[in-house]
């Protein structure tokens, strides 16, 4: 198991869950930096300039307003390259319990994993275990 | 009282006497229109959409009755057929009528009485056709949305209380108490969004749902009322706050309906503020006169996006990451509107300001 630091980016509309999911992300000890966002486009900005020397794991939330989380995915498809793409560890979160989002987002490759809500301790270190 | 309106009946045959007699024998019953031959009667088809009934001689030189209604059914397959003929031609009217293309027969040479009873019913049974489609449409509309609704109500009913639940697990495993009384801070923010957006639910269940109940409406009354609603607020956030009304002559509408609106418009106007700007504001103006409302509601706040503009009305439709929409609010507004027979309109510039101008005919 590797145990080397991360990049960690969080998208997603609600304040409360940017936060939550900030603490826990740091509490795991496996964090070279966190950064939250409330709308995807900023976050997609943001990525690009992350040095690619860390891996960078993007915890985001599908239903947003403006731009959701398959918004997001369509827009990450288009502008990172593929050879730079497996350097980031895409995970979805939804709070909805609707199937077809999971189905939809199995679509997408290089999506990890599709969590659901709320972003615990064990199911972020559970994930990046299986990585 | 204004008499109903008469049935629209077109009767299509080649024998101009008949097409005279018939005209003669029902036109102060019924609006007749006539024809002498399929070409015409496809041409007053084609002039006339309210044609309710047709009756069409069997026997005619280029095309036969059957083959007519055959033809045209696709095209217009609101109004009732009815083919005139003799007891000769019964086979092909069986066929037709098995077929679907005619409601009914009457035997030629035709009597009075039996045209009569033919057009009343034939009418009646337009008319529960026409309205089974329209409650037809609305079933399927009330589908849609309401799969639209099950949907977003599982994020937006879920959402505070999932985020609520990791706030608590994140509490427990916490001992700052001053991280736990910001988390604390923000599950609160977090419970007052859904229950915004319970209520939101159910105003849109009394729009939907509700009758409206007029009456003459005292405007001074709300907009005092408004006032108090949103002053507090207006001065947390340093915000200025400015009602002016106008009335000159007596307005008539849906107090409940009538307060939906201008709650929605004004909460939207404060909530959707820049927040370093340091002038801010929200005016509402109300103007009754000629039996006609109009309100303007004002703010100089983020603004719309252009792109978003057209969209902000639809259901659970949310233009901005700020703030915390229900992608609610307009759409009950829109759809308020809809029931007081009223228009909205919309001008934004991002950074600048948005201004709605509603309008309300006094009923």
């Amino acid at each position: 198991m590797n145990s080397d630091k991360m990049h960690f980016v969080v998208i997603d509309d609600s304040k409360l869950d940017c936060f939550i999911a900030e603490k826990v992300i740091q509490n795991t000890g496996r964090s070279e930096s966190v950064r939250t966002f409330a709308a995807a486009t900023d976050a997609l900005e943001y990525i690009q300039t992350l040095p690619d020397d860390k891996k960078t794991v993007v915890l985001v939330d599908i239903q947003m307003p403006v731009m959701n989380g398959f918004d997001f995915l369509e827009q990450f498809e288009k502008s990172v390259p593929q050879e730079k793409r497996s350097n980031f560890i895409i995970n979805l979160l939804s709070s909805s319990i609707n199937e077809t989002d999971q189905i939809r987002a199995k679509a997408y490759k290089f999506v990890n994993r599709f969590l659901n809500k709320p972003l615990t301790k064990s199911t972020l270190e559970n994930m990046l275990a299986t990585m | 009282m204004s008499k109903p309106e008469k049935v629209k009946v077109l009767y299509i045959d080649d024998e101009p006497n008949n097409l005279v007699g018939f005209k003669a024998t029902f036109r102060l019953d019924y609006n007749v229109l006539v024809a002498n031959s399929a070409e015409e009667g496809f041409e007053m088809l084609e002039k006339h959409s309210d044609i309710k009934v047709i009756l069409c001689d069997q026997r005619m030189p280029n095309k036969t009755g059957v083959q007519f209604f055959e033809e045209i059914t696709p095209k217009y397959p609101a109004p009732v057929r009815m083919l005139l003929t003799g007891y000769t031609d019964i086979e092909s009217v069986i066929n037709a009528i098995n077929k679907g293309h005619i409601y009914r027969y009457i035997t030629k040479p035709w009597q009075e009485t039996d045209i009569r009873s033919a057009i009343e019913e034939g009418y009646k049974y337009f008319v529960t056709t026409s309205m089974l489609n329209v409650k037809n449409e609305e079933l399927q509309k009330a589908y849609d949305e309401l799969d639209k609704f099950a949907y977003s109500v599982t994020h937006d009913m879920r959402g505070p209380i999932l985020s609520s639940l990791g706030a608590i697990e994140l509490a427990k495993g916490s001992d700052d108490i001053g991280e736990i009384k910001e988390v604390l801070g923000m599950m609160e923010k977090s419970l007052h969004r859904m229950d915004a957006f319970i209520q939101n639910m159910h105003e849109y269940y009394n729009i939907k749902r509700g009758e409206l109940q007029i009456k003459e409406i005292n405007l001074t009354e709300i907009t005092e009322e408004l006032n108090e609603l949103f002053t507090m607020g207006a001065k947390v956030e340093q915000t200025r706050f400015s009602i002016n009304l106008q009335q000159d002559s007596p307005f008539r509408s849906d107090e409940l309906t009538l307060k939906i609106i201008l709650n929605n418009l004004l909460s939207n106007a404060f909530k959707y503020q820049r927040k370093n700007n340091d002038s801010k504001f929200v005016e509402l103006d109300v103007n009754v006169s000629a039996g006609r409302a109009t309100v303007y509601v004002r703010d100089n706040g983020i603004g719309i996006d252009e792109a978003h503009i057209n969209d902000i009305f639809n259901m659970f439709y949310r233009a901005t990451s700020e703030s915390v929409g229900s992608g609610f609010g307009l759409y009950n507004v829109k759809d308020a509107l809809r029931k007081l027979n009223g228009t909205i309109r919309v001008s934004s510039k991002p950074n600048e300001g948005t201004e709605f101008i509603v309008e309300i005919p006094s009923k």
